[in-house]
């Protein structure tokens, strides 16, 4: 399995993608003009504004803006060089050795070669830096060559294709050197890190707002980015706005030209306004699930996980909460991965004679006063533990749906709680849930299936260990015909095994004034692109 | 006054002591408030402990704490990975601007008030409306005064810390409840003044109504009212969370409520101590008005 990339091949390839995936509000907007100043407001802000240390993906829009990574993705599950030209891969799968641009310099006046990117990696695996970074992303890495100063090689401890998703992800991102040794607030970030990237960040307020302008020399974007040379737009603005209806008035008043974040009650007053424009992505990664607690009653009993995945009719759960904006999840990965197994359509749920027959054949045939099922005098409670900080798209409000709607068809009492993190943290570290919630929205969902469903996988939260599970997970990792292997992965954990109840794909929104073009949606990981392919119609 | 600033360091001490040991006692530990919901492994926990030296005992960690606090160190927040000092001192400007701001407005809106609106029909419907203000929350004031000022009207823009007119509206919302607080106490005060015979006296020599009422009753019911100084700080600062997030401004109010829900202790206790000090400066200012405005006070 040798495969070659060289930058002729994989512009032809990608350039197609750019069209499909930058065409956003062109035709309202016109042509692209240069110059102009945009405020974009965005419902997070950043807690670290180093890529390094980035954790959120509502931050993932603003790190592209002055820092870039070795390669990106395309909207195929492929990837397109960036600050890279190419890369090759080793038979074994155990090295990786990716060219470099010779025309880079960072905003600080560094060059960017070979050594910026070990000093990068370097940085990365010391101690107390980035410890989530060294754990997970680079689990695999041995060591890292500079081979001569256009040339870097990854060498690996086992075959990881994960190393390139981690080379085109925030945390891969190049920091200038200089600001690596000399930032006074590294793991904070802001203006005194210098990147390579379209714009530089040169205000921060915090609680407020942050400013970049562009950086004129910038000439090396990458194929799929939708124009060469420097960026549109001379300066733009995000502001932090928390509050949706504040965004949506901010924007319908002409306060700001673009909002992200529109929630399911907010959309209507966006769509009725002509001069307004409504975008949306899917996310790509692990679709927002139940995971089961299998280590525990009533959980260990597959025939009780189908009957709650019978007992609930999702359609009608999201269209409750979300009024039909939310888009259904039917397997654990994302319907806009590439690796998602759409064969799991409509195969189960939303068959409550089933549940309930499944449940008096489990022991769970008694019922109590308030009508909940029973076994030996005790409930069929499953309780779903929130953490506060982490609840967002109302999805302490869709849990309650879910209550409703299990306890009326079927008799499951659902218990929701939703508490502070360290409340949260403990009774994960006590095993006192049934269920967990999460959706996670990695790039590449294998990164996400392997903390969820591996044995020793950090947010293994359904307690299952399974040395077959194990053993596809490491082939998916591995890089041989991964499609397949999710595939097979998907099947088992959702119809064979019944471990999670998958809920809906997280989405992302931009609605924007019609004088703004170029706003798009970053291919794969499906959140809201950076400022460089946008410009402002005069 | 020695024995003033003795009591104010006590109450310093007291108050960072008791914001400490209410984290300690919160469930989960500083690690899980740091792992937050991302990847959790034993090598990223020991990592975090070895950072942050969380390996030793929690009464050394307090003492140490204690220690640098004394030498103005405030230590780094765990979450903004910025010393305390600067992620607080950044956002002090702004909350103070926009506190004092709505303090001052409150304070004159309840005197206006309180003085006008003497007739009964004015009275009742002052009253109502401050009834109204009182209990309606600074979140829905916000939003309403928005809607209509600035994206209706487009008088006054939403965010932005810079500029008076970006801070017209959150002063404006801050302001309210307060002056409707404060007019009820004033207006009760001036009431009960009125009613007394010193004021039977003022008139028999002759001094107008407006005069009676302005320096003599009023004087009287600014006491109560100098007593409010502790709550109204109280609400200008729990006010600030929600202006600030709601208008998306700088300010205390949003660094505190991040603060608080994870867990980030260098940068609550900072806050705790902050507020105590100024609740001190306050209530001793406080008692400092009440010999001027009361002249039996200062014979004592």
């Amino acid at each position: 399995m040798r495969h070659r990339l060289w930058l002729a091949a994989a512009a032809s390839l990608t350039l197609l993608a750019g069209c499909s995936s930058s065409g956003g509000t062109a035709t309202d907007a016109g042509a692209p003009v240069s110059g102009g100043s945009l405020t974009w407001a965005v419902e997070t802000e950043p807690i670290t504004l180093n890529p390094h240390q980035y954790a959120q993906a509502k931050a993932r829009l603003l790190v592209w803006n002055s820092f870039e990574a070795l390669l990106t993705h395309d909207d195929k599950g492929g990837y397109v060089p960036w600050l890279a030209t190419g890369y090759e891969v080793s038979p074994d799968g155990k090295t990786y050795t990716v060219k470099l641009r010779t025309d880079v310099t960072f905003s600080d006046g560094t060059r960017f070669d070979a050594a910026a990117v070990k000093a990068n990696v370097d940085q990365l695996l010391a101690d107390g830096y980035a410890p989530a970074v060294a754990a997970v992303q680079l689990k695999s890495l041995k060591s890292v060559e500079v081979v001569d100063p256009a040339t870097i090689r990854y060498h690996l401890k086992q075959p990881d294709v994960l190393l390139l998703d981690f080379l085109s992800s925030p945390q891969g991102a190049i920091v200038s050197p200089k600001s690596l040794k000399e930032a006074k607030n590294l793991k904070a970030g802001g203006p005194e890190l210098a990147g390579t990237g379209p714009f530089i960040l040169d205000r921060y307020t915090p609680g407020q707002e942050l400013h970049y302008v562009k950086n004129p020399a910038y000439n090396w974007a990458p194929a799929n980015a939708g124009h060469a040379g420097p960026a549109y737009l001379d300066d733009v603005t995000y502001r932090f706005l928390k509050e949706s209806s504040v965004r949506v008035g901010a924007l319908t008043s002409g306060q700001v030209q673009v909002i992200e974040g529109v929630p399911a009650t907010d959309q209507a007053q966006i769509t009725a306004n002509p001069s307004l424009t409504l975008s949306k992505g899917l996310n790509s990664g692990s679709a927002y699930s139940y995971y089961f607690n299998t280590s525990h009653a009533p959980f260990d009993d597959i025939r009780v996980r189908q009957a709650f995945r019978d007992a609930l009719d999702v359609d009608t759960v999201l269209q409750g909460v979300y009024r039909g904006t939310a888009t259904r999840a039917w397997s654990v990965i994302s319907p806009a991965s590439p690796l998602y197994d759409a064969s799991l359509e409509k195969t189960y749920g939303n068959d409550a004679a089933k549940a309930n027959a499944a449940l008096d054949a489990a022991g769970w045939s008694t019922r109590d006063a308030e009508g909940y099922r029973t076994k030996g005098g005790k409930r069929l409670t499953a309780r779903l533990i929130q953490s506060a900080p982490f609840v967002r798209d109302r999805r302490d409000v869709l849990a309650q749906a879910v209550q409703a709607a299990v306890k009326q068809s079927a008799g499951i009492d659902l218990k929701v709680s939703v508490v502070d993190q360290g409340t949260a943290t403990k009774a994960i570290a006590d095993n006192e849930y049934e269920i967990f919630d999460n959706s996670r929205a990695d790039t590449d969902a294998g990164a996400a299936l392997n903390l969820l469903l591996r044995s020793d996988g950090a947010i293994n939260r359904t307690g299952v260990k399974d040395a077959e599970l194990d053993a596809l997970l490491a082939k998916g990792e591995a890089g041989a015909d991964r499609t397949k292997t999710y595939q097979e992965i998907q099947q088992k954990v959702i119809a064979k095994d019944a471990l999670i109840q998958p809920l809906y794909a997280p989405a992302d929104q931009i609605a924007a004034s019609k004088a703004v073009g170029g706003l798009g949606f970053e291919p794969t990981a499906g959140v809201p692109g950076s400022a460089y392919n946008v410009w402002l119609s005069k | 006054m020695l024995r003033r600033l003795a009591t104010g360091l006590v109450v310093l001490w007291a108050a960072a002591t008791a914001a400490y040991l209410a984290l300690l006692a919160a469930p989960g530990d500083t690690v899980d408030a740091i792992i937050g919901d991302g990847a959790d492994t034993p090598l990223i926990r020991a990592q975090i402990i070895q950072e942050w030296h969380l390996d030793r005992p929690a009464v050394v960690q307090y003492l140490d704490f204690l220690w640098r606090a004394l030498h103005g160190d405030l230590g780094r927040s765990y979450l903004l990975q910025r010393p305390v000092a600067e992620v607080i001192g950044g956002q002090l400007a702004p909350t103070l601007t926009l506190a004092s701001s709505a303090g001052v407005l409150g304070v004159v809106l309840a005197l206006v008030l309180a003085i006008t609106t003497r007739r009964p029909w004015a009275r009742r419907v002052s009253s109502t409306l401050e009834l109204v203000l009182v209990s309606t929350p600074p979140f829905l004031i916000g939003i309403i005064l928005l809607s209509v000022f600035s994206f209706r009207l487009g008088l006054f823009p939403v965010s932005g810390g810079q500029g008076f007119a970006s801070l017209v509206l959150p002063a404006v919302t801050l302001a309210l409840p307060v002056a409707g607080v404060l007019t009820q106490v004033l207006r009760d005060g001036v009431d009960r003044a009125l009613d007394e015979p010193f004021v039977v006296t003022a008139r028999a020599r002759g001094l107008g109504e407006r005069a009676v009422l302005v320096r003599h009753a009023l004087r009287h019911a600014l006491l109560p009212a100098v007593t409010l100084i502790g709550w109204l700080f109280g609400i200008l600062l729990g006010g600030a969370v929600i202006i600030e997030t709601v208008f998306g401004r700088p300010g205390l109010g949003q660094v505190t409520l991040n603060a608080v829900t994870s867990e980030d202790m260098p940068v609550v206790l900072a806050v705790v101590v902050f507020s105590a000090f100024v609740y001190v400066v306050l209530n001793t200012l406080a008692d400092l008005a009440y010999l001027i405005i009361d002249p039996r006070l200062r014979r004592s």
